[in-house]
């Protein structure tokens, strides 16, 4: 497949590993090939933000009182990013003052000129945002945008390992068969678990088992195969 | 018409129904337009006009990688992922090309397309036709439909489906002009995590119902969807992350089947 992009920034991510190390390799990248000052991985909880947002990683000082701004004034692209499930792209935060009257002039006071966030999720399992910052205005490129969306799919997977890494980086997103996440709805009912949790068992099961996450998948949805609690 | 025809539409309400699904391709300029919702239209109306077992669309983002975006069955989705995956099928060529790519009778074609073939037997489809979503040199994806019968579409099947995948086309790339500015990428990552969405949908629905088949939970889903004028992407959504009631959706799609 003609994919030599997204290719080369995972060529890139290959000897990180997992985890933590994998999660600080995504930032640095993002910072390198996406020409942005910053870049920060948060992981969020629940439905909506409710303060219970950790910040994972970030790339400097910036990343971390951009974070705290956004946890003072309780609004910003990150909050809207995974409030809405789907990218915030400004390339000029000072035409979006009505949007944010808070966060937008603080975030200026801090020198930042544009911000691009992205939320981290698999359906409607949320698990976090990925948030770049930039001292000069203007959009991402095409080509920039492109990439950022690999990173993202990078990161979420890299989200889903944090629990156990050290392993290398699962499929990503656009890989997962339908099946992987059909049986992801239905071990929710069948465990009584969220839809995260489902997802990560599943992957769990794969891991532990040594089989490709679509058999798994196959497996349940032909109900071939039933998770258990201690699973 | 291509062979199998369950609801061949007598001519005036066809002529209706085209000139209907031609305005709701091209109305894009609204706040709640959603990619996935707009492609599922365009597959779903397709299988109604052109009279056909399924058809499905995929798309390609600006890195060239190809995704499956919507399909108007489950057996098709399947197909239509699978034939991404072994870069194999009339869609793909039909991608790459930029030309339509026909197969009249998929078990001729064995040798042109040997895994895309054994696949297509497998999800019960005999004939495929794929045109391109196409504006100038710009190919953003192909628009295929799939027949259990062999099928060969006339000279003006051919072009109407031309023309459906066109008009869809300009609806997309209209609609991110004007909204955005911004490419198409950021639309379909969006598409594809709801496309996700209403796959996990279906599992809770097919769990919590004790019917295993996802065509079931499908058709349960949407029909739930269009009753009580929801997006089948929020509903799903809500389905997905339990704020939904899923018994509300299993007893009204009980009350549909015979």
């Amino acid at each position: 497949m003609a994919d030599e992009g997204s290719d080369r920034l995972l060529a890139l991510l290959a000897d990180a590993g997992g985890g933590p190390a994998l999660i600080r390799r995504i930032c640095e990248l993002c910072v390198s090939d996406l020409a942005v000052s910053g870049a920060s991985i948060s992981v969020m909880g629940g439905q909506t933000v409710d303060g219970s947002q950790v910040l994972v990683h970030t790339t400097g000082l910036i990343g971390v009182k951009l974070e705290d701004l956004q946890l003072t004034v309780g609004e910003g692209p990150t909050v809207d990013a995974y409030n809405s499930s789907g990218p915030v792209l400004v390339a000029d935060l000072a035409t979006e003052h009505w949007r944010w009257p808070a966060f937008a002039p603080g975030a200026a006071a801090l020198g930042v000129a544009a911000v691009f966030s992205f939320p981290l999720q698999v359906g409607a399992a949320r698990m976090g945002v990925l948030d770049l910052h930039r001292t000069t205005t203007g959009p991402l490129s095409k080509r920039q945008l492109t990439d950022a969306f690999q990173l993202v799919e990078a990161s979420t997977v890299a989200l889903l390992d944090n629990v156990e890494s050290g392993h290398t980086m699962g499929p990503l997103l656009g890989d997962m068969h339908n099946g992987v996440h059909q049986a992801t709805g239905i071990v929710t009912v069948q465990l009584g678990v969220s839809i995260h949790d489902a997802l990560l068992r599943i992957r769990a099961h794969a891991y532990s088992h040594q089989l490709p996450l679509n058999e798994v998948g196959r497996q349940i949805v032909n109900r071939e195969l039933r998770l258990e609690m201690e699973d | 018409m291509a062979g199998t025809s369950q609801e061949n539409a007598p001519g005036a309400s066809r002529e209706k129904l085209l000139a209907r699904t031609f305005v709701e391709l091209a109305d894009t300029l609204v706040d709640e337009f959603d990619v996935a919702d707009f492609l599922r239209t365009l597959v779903e109306q397709s299988v109604r006009l052109m009279a056909v077992s399924a058809a499905g669309v995929v798309l390609s983002d600006s890195n060239g990688k190809l995704r499956m975006a919507a399909a108007s069955s489950e057996r098709a989705g399947v197909l239509e992922t699978l034939a991404v995956e072994m870069d194999d099928g009339p869609c793909i060529d039909c991608l790459r090309s930029g030309h339509p790519v026909a197969s009249a009778d998929l078990t001729v074609d064995t040798e042109r397309w040997p895994r895309f073939v054994a696949a297509a037997a497998t999800a019960g489809f005999r004939g495929a036709q794929a045109v391109p979503m196409r504006l100038r040199r710009q190919v953003i994806g192909a628009l295929t439909l799939l027949n259990a019968e062999p099928m060969r579409l006339e000279r003006d099947e051919a072009d109407l489906l031309q023309a459906l995948a066109d008009v869809a086309t300009i609806g997309i790339l209209q609609h991110r002009a004007i909204v955005r500015g911004e490419v198409l990428t950021e639309q379909l990552q969006t598409a594809l995590n709801s496309r996700v969405t209403i796959e996990q949908a279906k599992g809770v629905v097919s769990a919590q119902s004790g019917d295993p088949d996802m065509e079931h939970a499908f058709t349960a889903l949407r029909g739930y969807a269009r009753a009580h004028n929801l997006r089948l992407a929020e509903l799903a959504r809500s389905i997905a992350n339990g704020s939904a009631d899923v018994a509300a959706v299993i007893t009204f799609a009980s009350k549909l089947r015979p």
